[in-house]
């Protein structure tokens, strides 16, 4: 699947292609097509199990950090294959980052935490300082820490160390932000905040987030996608997929009867 | 019943302390100066100064050999080699901490020594004279001295430390690793900016236990240290250590018992040190765990320690 | 506002190792060569390992025959019966000892014992496994030699070889019964059984092999060890006949006959066939370690996930 160069219309952040994950002894992932679309929030629902995580980490090459993962099929970020043997991971992951269930702070400042993407590239230490606040700013965190910056992150509360981790993402300026059940260790009001954060942010970058959720992705997308034992049931616009969805499949599962 | 260890050990202590009545050698014995004169034992001076450099030469260097070499070791099974050959490498290096420390000791004393005198020691003398300690004199008494030592030292205690760092690098959690993954790091990156800083308390513990071990090896480092108790002037003179002295004069304190109390106040003094060292790499663990988990990574059990 | 400067879906983006220059390249070649270089730290540290045994074989043997390990050692000549039969003993000694106090206190830790008495005597237990071997050996010495006024017997290199022991076994049979899920024991208390019931009929069976484990590690050490035993066993050329009698071992004819002028070159040979049989007595308890662990860890895996 030679796609390399191929233009991605506009708005079309991700254009996945016929994309297979396959383990030792299973496929994972089957045959999955689906655009993601420019600066909205796509959800990613399905029974656990389904492959959701899986999936977003097949968007950014992290699936190559799990050994015996084998990905087929492409990935174009925009009209770029980035499955080809002569991209860099790296680079990608830079371009498209990833904020996990959990939040994973590491157990140094709250500044050096936001800071780590950038001291790898040896940026400037004017700019590190101004990207750092920026990007606090942009997770909506600046007002709750901007006196603790020099703080272990690791003091802070669950849901601030989730917007710091937010923060971190976004302080390398990637296009696409993949979050992985983000506030699924999260109490309401700190998920309420982390969703807030998530509508502002999708002013500017293309969010795609997997959740167990089914009012999480009512409330905080525009885009749906079901998946169900590794295949894309369906997929479109939330209001349409849980008002009208077309699948008996996604009606069971939206409508709770079952997962 | 679970007091059972420290009743062995509170046991040795108080042998010891017995065995030593405490008899001070005044301020002479915390000197550089030792001279055992069988004939007239009064006018001998009992100074530990000499031992002590030379076992915190000898285990000291080890130590920075060994940790550096461990760590690349470890990072390599960690992070970068797939679970075949690491695995293969791993039993590889398990097998080193089986070897017997005599077994060692022949082998530097009669394989080595020879080749250390002839090719090692000329080499490293041209190309590191400037440093201190690589451009003095041959030992005088073939080739056997620290540098053999801290070889031998070097390559005892790496399967121990290289065990213990691997264990404390893949108890990172995943997660973690991720995140710094997803932020753009390379995977030296990752190993050097969130693995280390992550398990810094694991590997510090790692190499403390390492340095304990190698303070407290006799028989290897008395095969090849050469046992001359004048001070070393450079890293190629015979020397002698602590643990290394004890072994090789026990024979000869049968017959004098100044001799015999001697020992054991540097039995003391070695049993303190060593003691000290272990309990800070206790600390530095926390999960009052190091012992067993040497064994069990030495026996390949690493991943149920880690539940 | 800057993913808009560029627009998505005009030209391509600096994805591939060719586009990018400066620091970013420099760190993607450097992630490229580490991988290559670090393991080059595996030869430093295994050719010594294969040295070591090429030597020690070379030397060993060529004159290594049935007679090596049935006759022994007189004068210039003969072979290493004594020793291999004074090691047998020290090491079987050692063993009962350290399985019974070791088993029986790792037992009371992991069980028994209230939170602060276990931390306690695990930390006491790794102190131990610390303290230096030869600092073992003078204790053994002052108390089993002089004080009780025996001399050097085997008896004594035993006692003390068995404390060398000790530490490992108490802290894997800890290790190894702490770490039964807890589940088990819930669900065998719920069912009607007494905790000596649970302790004896499931969680021992549970941790059996890590225990017997830890024991083969622990004579695997006790084997190669010298430093304790010189000082306790002594020595003594003939075979022994009785526990209050000194014996030779495989360590101590090492220890003795390497330093010996060439003239006694037979003697040296002698300790090379001795270093040789030790490598393959260890090299065998590794194998079995591995065997056992494997095995068991494949029987007991759903367990322990």
């Amino acid at each position: 699947m030679s796609a390399e160069g191929v233009p991605t219309p506009n708005g079309v952040a991700l254009r996945v292609r016929h994309l297979y994950v396959r383990a030792r002894d299973r496929t994972i992932l089957t045959d999955i097509s689906i655009d993601i679309p420019d600066k909205e929030v796509t959800a990613v629902i399905g029974p656990s199990g389904c492959g959701k995580t899986t999936f977003i980490r097949s968007l950014n090459r992290m699936t190559e950090t799990t050994q015996g993962l084998t990905v087929q099929g492409s990935v174009l970020y925009r009209g770029q294959e980035i499955y080809s043997p002569s991209v860099a991971p790296v680079l990608v992951r830079q371009r498209i980052g990833m904020v996990f269930q959990r939040p994973t702070v590491f157990p140094i400042s709250v500044y050096e935490n936001v800071a780590f993407g950038l001291r790898l590239e040896h940026q400037p230490e004017d700019r590190i300082e101004q990207e750092v606040q920026h990007s606090l700013v942009r997770a909506g965190v600046w007002e709750e820490v901007k006196n603790d910056l020099d703080r272990p992150a690791l003091s802070l509360s669950g849901g601030q160390q989730q917007r710091i981790c937010i923060a971190r993402a976004l302080a390398v300026r990637p296009r696409i932000l993949l979050m992985d059940e983000p506030t699924a260790s999260l109490d309401p009001v700190s998920t309420q905040r982390v969703e807030a954060t998530l509508e502002e942010l999708s002013q500017e970058i293309s969010i795609v987030m997997v959740t167990h959720s089914i009012a999480q992705a009512a409330r905080a997308s525009t885009r749906t996608a079901y998946l169900y034992q590794g295949r894309l049931i369906e997929e479109g616009s939330t209001e349409e997929l849980f008002e009208r969805p077309k699948q008996k499949l996604t009606e069971e599962y939206v409508t709770g009867r079952f997962g | 019943m679970a007091l059972l260890p420290f009743l062995i050990l509170a046991l040795i202590t108080g042998v010891l302390l017995n065995a030593s009545a405490l008899r001070n050698f005044g301020w002479s014995f915390w000197s550089f100066s030792y001279n055992f004169l069988p004939q007239t034992p009064d006018q001998s001076s009992w100074g530990i100064g000499v031992f002590v450099l030379g076992t915190a030469l000898t285990a000291g260097l080890a130590i920075v050999f060994a940790t550096l070499l461990s760590l690349a070791l470890a990072v390599s099974v960690v992070v970068y080699l797939p679970s075949g050959p690491s695995r293969v490498l791993n039993m590889l290096t398990n097998l080193l901490a089986g070897i017997p420390s005599v077994v060692y000791g022949i082998w530097g004393f009669v394989i080595l020594a020879p080749y250390f005198g002839i090719t090692v020691e000329p080499t490293l003398r041209s190309f590191l004279f400037w440093l201190p300690g690589f451009g003095g004199p041959a030992s005088a008494i073939g080739s056997w001295g620290i540098l053999l030592a801290v070889f031998l030292l070097t390559i005892m205690i790496i399967p121990l430390t290289t065990a213990l760092m691997r264990s404390a690098l893949q108890s990172v959690p995943r997660d973690l690793v991720d995140s710094a993954v997803a932020l753009g790091a390379t995977r030296w990156e990752v190993a050097r900016r969130v693995r280390f800083r992550v398990a810094r308390r694991g590997l510090s513990s790692a190499v403390l236990l390492g340095l304990g071990r190698a303070l407290g090896e006799s028989v290897a480092v008395a095969m090849v240290i050469g046992g001359v108790t004048s001070l070393p002037v450079s890293l190629y003179s015979a020397s002698t250590s602590l643990p290394s002295f004890i072994f090789f004069q026990l024979d000869s304190a049968f017959t004098y018992p100044d001799l015999l109390v001697l020992l054991v106040e540097f039995a003391l003094v070695l049993l303190i040190i060593t003691m000290v060292v272990n309990i800070i790499a206790q600390r530095l663990t926390q999960t009052e765990l190091a012992t067993a988990t040497t064994v069990g990574t030495l026996v390949g059990r690493e991943g149920e320690l880690e539940r | 506002m800057t993913a808009g400067a560029e627009g998505l879906g005009e030209e391509a983006p600096a994805l591939t190792y060719a586009s990018v220059s400066g620091r970013t390249r420099r760190r993607l070649i450097f992630d490229r060569f580490i991988p290559w270089l670090l393991p080059l730290a595996f030869v430093v540290v295994l050719f010594p390992l294969f040295d070591m045994i090429f030597w020690v074989a070379q030397k060993a043997v060529p004159t290594f025959t049935l007679a090596t390990l049935t006759e022994t050692q007189v004068g210039f000549g003969g072979g290493l019966y004594s020793m291999i039969l004074g090691t047998l003993v020290l090491i079987a000694i050692g063993t009962a000892i350290a399985t019974g106090i070791g088993m029986a206190a790792g037992f009371y830790t992991a069980e028994y014992a209230p939170r602060p008495v276990a931390t306690f005597g695990r930390l006491a237990g790794n102190i131990l496994a610390g303290v230096p071997a030869i600092v073992l050996g003078y204790f053994g010495y002052y108390l089993l030699v002089l004080y009780t006024n025996w001399g050097f017997t085997t008896l004594a290199g035993g006692i003390v070889l068995g404390i060398f022991m000790t530490p490992y076994v108490y802290r894997t049979t800890d290790l190894a019964l702490t770490s039964v899920p807890p589940t088990q024991r819930e669900a065998a208390l719920a069912m009607g059984a007494r905790p000596r019931q649970y302790l004896l009929r499931i969680a021992f069976p549970i941790a059996l092999p890590t225990v017997l484990t830890g024991i083969f590690f622990a004579m695997a050490l006790g084997l190669g060890e010298a430093a304790p035993i010189v000082y306790t066993a002594g020595w003594s050329s003939t075979p022994i006949t009785g526990l209050m009698q000194p014996t030779s071992f495989l360590t101590g004819a090492i220890w003795l006959f390497y330093d010996l002028p060439p003239s006694e070159g037979t003697l040296l040979t002698l300790a090379f066939q001795a270093a040789f049989l030790l490598i393959l007595i260890v090299l065998g308890l590794n194998v079995i370690v591995q065997l056992l662990s494997d095995r068991f860890r494949r029987r007991l895996q759903g367990l322990f996930e």
